[in-house]
């Protein structure tokens, strides 16, 4: 069964788009958990090298693009849940609209901040 | 003049069909697509009968965007209008499409009332207050169009979903003050491809041109499933 | 395929007949064939009410006599009373089946006023009271596992074999394949014929199907040139609006902002019979009375006076189609109405039972004539009739079909019937427009079959009828495919409706008095003496032979009707 049946915008609302991204954003994060997995696993040889090493190479100014379309997806997915687990329990779901605009804004001012942070930390 | 472009289908092969029609303020779709009929191609097959949005019978996509044609001034679409049958319905012919699945969900999920003293020969009035006639009375003005349905991405992935208009009518006797049959349609609509299917798009509720919000009542219905789920886990 | 009962047509009276015949014995198997899905029924389009007599200070008598005066006295009184009697519990059955009737603050079932009637008897849901109506009894027929629901079936003709009836002939649209019901018992409720006329408040399905095959079957139809006008038709599609507005408090204003009602019915003004008001309003248009529009003369129907909150309480459908279709906001504006084709009184002629001339053939509803609404039907009184005779007409059915012999399809018929559509129609070339004759036929009954008739217009619309019956022989159908082929459909309605149309105008034009909905200019008075009789009319190749039948009267002698 395809799923292109999630990836329709034409003549949708905001809502549509909303759900698109939960969906879109919701892959990237079960790439990353797979890959994060991953990547910490490689501890298991105890002494730490490849670790290091791919720390060097993912925690650094060069890399903080992807980190923050990262957070960027984490932030989405989970602030957007929030406003997706309140409206499912039955609760303002009058007040959508408005609801959409002010979580779609916190997430984006947590983004931001996240970003400042990162950016921060890796010497900008 | 207005152009129309319509997406036919033969039964073989689906093409596009051009018509220009004279609109004057005040015409529907739907007396477009008669003028068609009429006048250039008497072919042109869709659904209608009522004219005045209570039907349900002539939902079709317009302008990418599922409505009632008999409702949709052709005018406030611009210079060119294009028609398509529904989304997510096998289409029959042109702008006719498959409608006995979506009626067989309907029935699925016992869309009447259910008491135990149904007496057929002896009714007696049941009361009925004003108020708990509103906590339902939303949901009965479903008409059936199937617009809802062709906008949901559950129903676009998943052929055996039951839908938002499925589940806006199991709710709405399940709110009914007069009815006993809770317990059947929450075992009914909480499987996967009823109500914990749906994750909230909330398209349905956007384009019902009943203002019916399909998406609410789901959610309701949800939150009443899940609270009978727990109640009898727990041997309530 | 088999059945015990084939019910043709599911609006109230086919359905409320499929139930009441399955509930009669869950072993008689049940087919409901429709022409489209029973949901989009021409039913759910009501929107005033149902009559019942519920309450205190209301009586069986009281409502049987305001049917009967708003008749004009063509009744039949023993129906008018059974009828009335059967109204209550089929208002308390449907609320049963979830209904959501409008309450009162105690919680139980509200009534408001409507037109001829002399108590506040219309039990309402807000003003959509037809599409509640058929949901629940939609609803409440799935709960039954011998009704077996076959929709998009377009009839084509009655078997009737050595006098009874042996089923009946169909379309299956989506395949565009002959199917052939053989039944012991048939039901019609077709509806009535009310796309006969261009401006009117009918779905575009209505074009008398049932009407026509019962006719063309040598089964008379009684009282056809009985057409009812509702006053209140939006401008220009024709949507009906409700009665139920001038019944919560609406008034109707000519040019000069009068209640003009005063003149014709002081008493009743605006709630007076829906005759007696399109009359006063086409009047008050004809004397240039009429506010002028780009579509033509129009009154005003005032809501404005009765506020915000009572019409999104009572009527809320109305100012939804106003401000939709109309673009008029009823809470700031008059809505601009005129006179509009309605309901159909006539039909076939049936007994109290629902029979009709040939055994096992059953009618109910709008296209079957008891007659209960003789000249002229009382708002609310239609919905009630649908669920009185359906249920009347089911029980009956299924009392005969437990009784008869099983139904038996020649396979002479079937292919003769085949022929006729699928070679004689469909198959042959021609240089006729159907749609160009339905134009045509809608512009004649307009304006020649329309409230006020005399001779002259009568005789020019038989003529222009009988001249469309010889150009639709020579109609060609430009889709020659077989899957839900809607030309084909279409042209076999136009069909339908010329011969009905011939029905009812040498009806109309034989009937020289006025009396309910049919006034002629010529002959402005009520004729007892030689008129108070039902017409019947039989079909023979040259056109409709008329018969007269006496009117039942047991209770009330005719008097003047005054309002």
């Amino acid at each position: 069964m395809s799923v292109s049946g999630w990836f329709r915008f034409k003549g949708r609302s905001i809502f549509s788009w909303s759900f698109m991204f939960q969906r879109i954003t919701g892959v990237v994060l079960l790439i990353y958990l797979i890959a994060h997995l991953t990547y910490l696993s490689s501890l298991f040889d105890r002494t730490g090298a490849t670790y290091e090493g791919m720390i060097a190479i993912t925690v650094s100014k060069q890399f903080l693009v992807f980190d923050i379309l990262l957070v960027l997806c984490g932030v989405f997915h989970g602030i957007n849940g929030f406003r997706i687990i309140l409206h499912e329990f039955g609760i303002a779901y009058e007040y959508r609209k408005p609801l959409l605009a002010i979580f779609t804004v916190i997430a984006v001012a947590v983004w931001l901040y996240a970003s400042y942070v990162m950016y921060s930390l890796t010497g900008g | 003049m207005v152009e129309f472009k319509i997406r036919r289908y033969d039964g073989e092969k689906s093409y596009w069909q051009s018509f220009e029609i004279p609109a004057k303020r005040g015409m529907t779709v739907l007396e477009a697509l008669y003028y068609i009929k009429e006048n250039y191609d008497s072919s042109l097959a869709f659904r209608a009968s009522c004219r005045m949005g209570v039907c349900g019978s002539c939902a079709m996509k317009i302008n990418d965007k599922p409505r009632l044609a008999c409702e949709t001034q052709v005018l406030m679409l611009g210079n060119a209008v294009k028609v398509e049958p529904l989304d997510n319905f096998r289409v029959i012919k042109d702008l006719i499409t498959e409608f006995e699945g979506f009626f067989e969900k309907h029935k699925a999920v016992k869309p009447y009332l259910i008491r135990k003293d149904d007496v057929y020969a002896e009714p007696k009035e049941l009361l009925q207050t004003p108020e708990e006639l509103n906590e339902y009375y939303i949901f009965t003005l479903c008409i059936k169009c199937g617009a809802c349905y062709s906008v949901c991405p559950a129903a676009a992935t998943l052929d055996d979903y039951l839908g938002p208009a499925a589940m806006a009518a199991a709710y709405r006797f399940c709110a009914d003050s007069r009815d006993e049959g809770q317990r059947e349609r929450y075992r009914i609509v909480s499987s996967s491809n009823g109500v914990w299917r749906c994750h909230l798009a909330m398209e349905c509720s956007e384009v019902c041109p009943k203002n019916v919000e399909p998406a609410k009542a789901v959610q309701l219905l949800r939150r009443k499933t899940a609270f009978s789920i727990l109640k009898s886990l727990l041997g309530w | 395929m088999e059945y015990d009962i084939v019910i043709v047509g599911a609006g109230i009276a086919g359905m409320r007949a499929a139930i009441a015949a399955a509930e009669k014995s869950r072993k008689l198997s049940v087919a409901l064939i429709a022409k489209t899905y029973p949901i989009r029924c021409h039913s759910v389009c009501a929107e005033g009410g149902t009559a019942a007599v519920l309450r205190e200070g209301d009586s069986f008598e009281l409502h049987a006599w305001d049917t009967v005066k708003g008749s004009d006295f063509l009744a039949d009184q023993d129906a008018v009373e059974f009828f009335v009697r059967e109204c209550p519990v089929e208002i308390i059955r449907l609320e049963n089946w979830g209904c959501p009737w409008s309450r009162n603050e105690d919680g139980t079932i509200a009534q408001r006023p409507f037109g001829g009637h002399s108590f506040n008897r219309a039990t309402y849901a807000k003003d959509r009271t037809g599409l509640h109506e058929v949901h629940t009894l939609y609803e409440r027929m799935l709960m039954y596992d011998n009704i077996e629901i076959f929709p998009e079936y377009f009839i084509t003709n009655l078997a009737i074999e050595n006098g009874a009836v042996q089923g009946v002939s169909a379309i299956k649209l989506k395949t565009g394949d002959m199917e052939f019901f053989e039944a012991k018992a048939v039901i019609f409720a077709t509806g009535g014929a009310g796309r006969l006329y261009g401006f009117t408040t009918y779905s575009h399905q209505v074009t008398g199907d049932g009407l026509a095959i019962a006719y063309r079957n040598g089964i008379p139809l009684k009282d056809m040139e009985f057409f009812q006008f509702h006053p209140t038709g939006l401008i220009p599609s024709g949507i009906l609006m409700t009665e139920g507005c001038r019944g919560e408090g609406g008034y109707l204003l000519n040019r000069n902002g009068e209640r003009f009602m005063k003149n014709y019915a002081p008493e009743k003004m605006e709630i007076a019979p829906r005759d007696v008001v399109s009359r006063a309003m086409w009047t008050e248009i004809i004397e240039g009375r009429g506010f002028e529009g780009e579509y033509g003369p129009y009154i005003a129907l005032d809501l404005r006076h009765l506020g915000e909150e009572k019409i999104e309480e009572r009527l809320p459908l109305i100012r939804d189609a106003a401000i939709k279709f109309a673009g008029v906001d009823p809470v700031e504006e008059p809505i601009p109405v005129k006179p509009v084709a309605h309901y159909t009184m006539g039909g076939i002629d049936t007994n109290m039972r629902c029979e009709t001339a040939v055994k096992g053939f059953f009618a109910a509803g709008e296209c079957a004539c008891v007659s209960i609404h003789g000249a002229n039907r009382l708002g609310a009184n239609s919905t009630a009739e649908c669920l009185v005779f359906g249920r009347v007409a089911g029980e009956v059915a299924a009392e005969y079909a437990l009784n008869a012999k099983p139904g038996k399809i020649s396979a002479e018929f079937r292919q003769k019937e085949e022929k006729r559509i699928f070679d004689d129609l469909l198959g042959k070339s021609g240089d006729e427009s159907p749609y160009q004759i339905k134009k045509e036929l809608n512009e004649t009954m307009d304006k020649n079959m329309w409230i006020f008739r005399e001779e002259n217009g009568l005789k020019e619309a038989v003529r222009k009828i009988r001249e469309l019956k010889d150009r639709y022989r020579n109609v060609e159908i430009n889709d020659r495919s077989r899957g839900f082929n809607t030309d084909l459909t279409s042209t076999i309605e136009i069909g339908y409706m010329l011969d009905l149309a011939e029905v009812v105008a040498i009806g109309a034009l034989k009937r020289q008095e006025s009396r309910g909905a049919h006034y002629r200019l010529d002959y402005p008075k009520r004729d007892d003496e030689n008129w108070l009789k039902h017409t019947l009319a039989y079909y023979t190749p040259e056109g409709p032979k008329f018969d007269y039948k006496p009117v039942t009267i047991t209770k009330w002698k005719p008097v003047e009707r005054k309002y």
